[in-house]
């Protein structure tokens, strides 16, 4: 065949940036219908209160109106994840600030508004709390007093306003404390961020009179939503068709149905479309953010800077509900290990109510938080032992075949190269340049999520290609990567391949985009589609001219061999003339990754499939009076396995840092007795281009044995590692030490004055 | 949000507009304050008037003493050559408004206006000794920037007068300005801290002859520092003197605590800009002396 790839690994322009560039492409808040009416949520205003009653009779009245739905109109159902906690109302009582009561569609938006407002809701407030220590006190209320009645996973350990504690424990932690030098115990920690997308969570739905609702939505995981809507609409899945039109970003935060359910229970109510869109405030408030989290490290080291032992323990605030929670403290407990040779453990991941919004995933969910904590202790604890953080990491990380935390065997390790490529492109050598200059390593480990994927892939009459999947583009250009592999199987160009995509009626099962995973398991479906297309398209010419399949290949768009050959497009014609044409079905599913599930416990996630593992450098300055950061050069290098289209991946390595940046230095929802202070961009504080540094790539290769052409999952190990960077690198050039995010100038002016501990 | 849209095409027909609906209106200039006030919630006024039509009052004369007509943008204010020397700061402040959109359409009037105290003209204007001119039924009004503004988000314009021009005097020779702003981002970002400060030198450019010191974001309105003003004038400035200024300046104004920082860091800020700024329009008279 052909020497080395034409298509995969090129850098080639994405097959959706015409339409996006140009304003064309269709978002799900772009999408309407004829006759639509406007929904509007109503939510408490109340954290923790019993419902009383709420009368909805004089919005009803109201001009405009065309529906307006409470828990009495709506299944009686517990929906969730690992745990079902969630109804779509509140109904006994409300958990927190945000949480929706009643829903209305009208013929306009300020209707709608109205309506809301006409709404009367009678609250008895209870005893709330606020943070995790409020939650874990002995006699704190309960969140949800029955909740040894809800459905959950087996696995979970829950007890009160705990909905899962998720354990690894290795070797024995206590002896390894004992064979230490120096054991060192430090506290940090974070705040809650949101996602950030530039697209509101947005959904349009619409019910035939066969009794099937349509719901096009800005969903990361179509097929999720499906089933969660057949739960709490009571319905079978194969009535309910979602479409995800486009996306305007997700980063997790788009993962768990958001308004998709009001939508399609008000166009019930009212027998006409409805759309919803959030506003600002709503995705402020009561969308699914990065938990805030606590954490606790106990590292016990040898003089020499061997770890010998490590206790950790984080508690996630998830919220009012469980969602991502039971699952993000399991993954947390991986990253707070970290990608380092420790014999003995005792990590410790907690998922806790609280009255507060329900949190989610973000962007390699529980990687930052504890990241953060992990890698700012590395650096302390090598100040403290006079080592460079460097060798200090080098002496610990793991290298391959090493063992990871829970017992897996560790392949395809590029840690030691990202770590020796990021701190010589930073000039670590030099790492204090000038007086209140410093620079700041981190590096880490993160998982390329599993689950199944299926494609269909057509031949078109014109010889060229229709990729037909399940998954959604969410803008990383994930698909693009995926028709780049099946390009190249296929030997037809980029160009020539379309993409049909995220519709649970037309395009086969997928996992969704989440966790790293779509351009990793697309792409190998592709592998095997095409596989089988070769295979057909072969067996065809074969056909044709008399001679063995097996004697024959595709190539340059055509089938060759016997000394002859036929191109696709006349191939194309000849199958539709007489057999229907040509399709081929290709799927993946990641195959299970072997560890020890004796050190386990409670665990949703025991193992990191196709790791990757990268390490980040920063290069800033610090303002002494004024305490602000400014940002000079950012390197990250990132063992990708396989670089299927280098340009995408800068693309997620330099947004991914933007994101992390962010809530390092500047992003935090803030609440005051169950009251978000911040619920608006103005004081919600993303960075802008100005407050961002060049950020280089160096892209490693160190190739996954199941991936693509060897490619590992890209998209979320950017946003893990710049609040460990930047805080280790304001210590190396001011010595003030902050344990909290954000950091923020306040907190590094206040420390570096005395007044206060950051 | 429901109201009435007007749009005179004159002054003359802004201010009879204006006195007819009183409270129930407001002017709208960029509207980059206003509209976000109205989204909120925060103000409903039954009738907006649009100043868009307005001719006049966009035009900055500056041979002898400087006039800003009240719809002057910042993007103009950014790029005005007559700027460009001692009045320096007026440029500085105005070039970090929010982002290149915002300052494209949103006024100095508005700034004024809205009286917010973390607005970042005011300050520059307030060390300036700007005064104000109002226009309403019964006539112009003249009045200090500094007694104009008199709480958040309130002033001693009258129901329905329009602010028609901002006004203060050219600088003497030894004289420079400068400002400089604290916040969480480097753009798109509402004052924590403001500072703005004038000074003017005596003839031998060895003692402060005058000094004014407006703070932002740390009182209710945009405050004049004049204690710490009063430590400048008439000494020679050292190190020392400036960072007593500071010190002084924190200790008269009166910040609080919220979302965006804590009252004891907008203190530290004080301490520490005042005597940043107060350098910087040293060495700009150094420079063009
Ligand atoms: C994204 C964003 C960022 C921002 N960043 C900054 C910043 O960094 N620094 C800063 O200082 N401000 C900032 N602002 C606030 C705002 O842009 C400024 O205060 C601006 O100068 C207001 O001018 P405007 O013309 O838009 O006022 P408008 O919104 O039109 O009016 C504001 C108020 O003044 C009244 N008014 C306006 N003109 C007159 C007049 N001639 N006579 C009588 N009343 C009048 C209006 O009725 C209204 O009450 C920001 C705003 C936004 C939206």
């Amino acid at each position: 065949m052909s020497t080395g790839p034409r298509v995969v690994g090129q850098r080639l322009p994405r097959l959706d940036a015409p339409g996006k560039v140009t304003g064309t492409a269709v978002y799900a808040a772009d999408f309407a219908l004829p006759g639509m009416l406007h929904g509007k949520v109503l939510r408490s205003r109340e954290a923790h209160a019993r419902l009383l009653g709420v009368d909805a009779a004089r919005a009803r009245t109201l001009p405009g109106v065309r529906a307006v739905i409470t828990a009495a109109d709506v299944p009686d159902v517990r929906y969730g994840g690992a745990l079902k906690d969630e109804t779509v109302f509140a109904r006994d009582k409300v958990r927190y600030v945000g949480q929706p009561v009643a829903a209305v569609a009208a013929t306009t938006r300020e209707a709608a508004e109205a309506a809301l407002a006409a709404i009367d809701v009678a609250y008895e407030p209870l005893p709330a709390v606020f943070d995790v220590e409020a939650a874990l006190a002995p006699g704190a209320p309960l969140i949800h007093e029955a909740w040894p009645t809800y459905t959950a996973i087996p696995i979970l350990h829950r007890e009160g306003n705990v909905c899962n504690r998720a354990r690894i424990v290795a070797g024995d932690v206590e002896r390894g404390f004992v064979e230490a030098d120096r054991v060192f115990e430090h506290r940090f920690r974070t705040g809650m961020v949101h996602q950030g997308y530039t697209e509101p969570r947005a959904a349009v739905a619409v019910w035939d009179t066969s009794g099937q609702v349509t719901v096009w939505s800005n969903t990361q995981l179509p097929f999720e939503i499906q089933n969660t809507l057949a739960e709490i609409l009571a319905l079978p899945p194969s009535k309910i068709r979602v479409i995800v039109p486009g996306i305007g970003g997700g980063f997790g935060g788009k993962l768990r149905v958001g308004v998709e359910h009001f939508a399609a229970l008000l166009a019930r109510r009212a027998g006409r479309p409805v759309k919803i869109v959030t506003t600002c405030e709503e995705e402020l408030t009561a969308a699914y953010p990065r938990q805030s989290t606590r954490v606790e490290l106990k590292t016990g080291v040898t003089r020499d800077g061997r770890i010998t032992a490590k206790a950790g323990r984080i508690w996630f605030d998830t919220g009012a509900f469980a969602g991502s929670g039971p699952g993000v403290a399991s993954v947390a407990t991986l990253v707070l290990a970290g990608p380092y040779r420790i014999p003995n453990l005792l990590i410790e991941g907690y998922a806790v109510y609280t009255n507060k919004t329900n949190c989610g995933s973000f962007r390699a969910p529980s990687g930052p938080q504890a990241n953060f904590a992990v890698e700012s202790q590395m650096d302390m604890i090598a100040d403290a032992l006079g080592l460079d953080p460097l060798d200090f990491r080098l002496k610990n990380i793991v290298r391959e075949g090493d063992e990871g935390p829970t017992g897996q065997v560790l392949t395809a390790v590029g840690l030691e190269e990202c770590l020796r490529r990021a701190a010589a492109a930073i000039g670590w050598a030099d790492r204090r340049p000038t007086a209140d200059r410093g620079k700041g390593l981190a590096c880490g480990w993160w998982t390329t999520t599993g689950g199944s994927s299926g494609v269909y892939v057509k031949l078109n009459p014109d010889g060229t290609v229709a990729l037909n999947t399940g998954a959604a583009e969410i803008g990383t250009a994930a698909l693009t990567g995926a028709a780049q592999v099946l390009a190249e199987d296929l030997g037809v160009d980029l160009a020539d391949i379309s993409v049909v995509s995220a519709d649970t009626f037309a395009t086969p099962f997928d996992f969704g985009a989440q966790g790293s995973r779509t351009a990793f398991a697309v792409g190998n479906a592709c592998r095997a589609a095409a596989a089988d297309l070769r295979r057909q398209l072969c067996a065809l010419a074969a056909a044709q001219w008399g001679v063995a399949a097996e004697t024959l290949t595709v190539r340059d768009k055509h089938v060759v061999g016997d000394g002859k050959r036929i191109a696709l497009v006349e191939l194309a014609r000849l199958s539709q003339a007489s057999g229907g044409g040509l399709i081929a079905h290709g799927t993946f599913i990641a195959p299970p990754t072997a560890y020890d599930a004796k050190r386990v416990e409670a665990h949703v996630y025991p193992a990191f499939h196709s790791p990757s593992f990268h390490a980040h450098a920063v290069d800033l300055s610090v303002d002494r009076e004024t305490g602000e950061v400014t940002l000079h050069r950012y390197v990250v290098a990132q063992d990708v396995g396989f670089a299927m289209n280098p340009t995408y991946i800068e693309g997620q390595i330099e947004g991914g840092v933007a994101q992390g940046l962010g809530q390092a230095l500047s992003e935090e929802i803030v609440y005051e007795g169950g009251r978000v202070l911040n619920p608006n961009l103005t004081d919600y504080k993303m960075p802008t281009t100005l407050d961002l540094p060049r950020v280089e790539s160096i892209l490693v290769e160190h190739p996954s044995p199941v991936g693509p052409y060897g490619a590992k999952g890209v998209g979320e190990p950017p946003n893990i590692e710049p609040p460990a960077a930047v805080a280790n690198a304001v210590a190396a050039a001011v010595g003030v030490r902050v344990t909290t995010l954000p950091i923020t100038a306040e907190k590094v002016a206040l420390a570096l004055s005395g007044e206060a501990t950051p | 949000m429901s109201f009435e849209c007007h749009e005179p095409s004159s002054v003359t027909d802004a201010v009879a507009l204006g006195a007819r609906f009183g409270e129930e209106g407001r002017f709208l200039a960029g509207g980059t304050d206003l509209i976000i006030q109205m989204r909120r919630g925060k103000v409903g006024p039954r009738h907006v008037m649009s100043l868009h039509r307005v001719s006049g009052l966009d035009r900055i004369e500056a041979d002898g003493a400087v006039r800003l007509g009240a719809l002057v943008t910042h993007r103009t204010i950014e790029r005005c050559p007559a700027f460009q020397g001692p009045l320096q700061a007026l440029v500085e402040s105005a070039a970090v408004v929010g982002g290149h959109q915002i300052r494209n359409v949103a006024t100095v009037g508005g700034n004024i206006v809205n009286a917010s105290p973390a607005a970042d003209v005011v300050p520059v204007l307030l060390a300036l000794d700007a005064t104000v001119t109002c226009l309403g039924p019964d006539g112009e009004r003249t009045l200090t920037l500094d007694g104009f503004l008199t709480g958040p988000g309130q002033t001693a314009r009258r129901p329905g007068e329009l602010l028609t021009s901002v006004r203060f005097d050219q600088l003497p020779p030894g004289s420079a300005t400068a400002f400089v702003k604290a916040g969480r981002r480097k753009a798109m970002e509402i004052s924590v801290v403001c500072v703005a400060v004038r000074l003017t030198l005596d003839a031998a450019h060895a003692r402060c002859q005058e000094a004014r010191i407006a703070l932002g974001a740390v009182a209710p309105t945009t405050l004049r520092a004049r204690a710490a003003e009063r430590a400048l004038e008439g000494q020679p400035l050292t190190d020392e003197v400036l960072r007593r200024a500071g010190r002084l300046a924190a200790g008269e104004c009166g910040p609080i605590d919220d979302v965006r920082a804590s009252a004891r860091y907008r203190r530290l800020l004080v301490e520490t800009l005042v005597p940043r700024a107060l350098r910087r329009s040293l060495e700009r008279i150094g420079r063009a002396a």
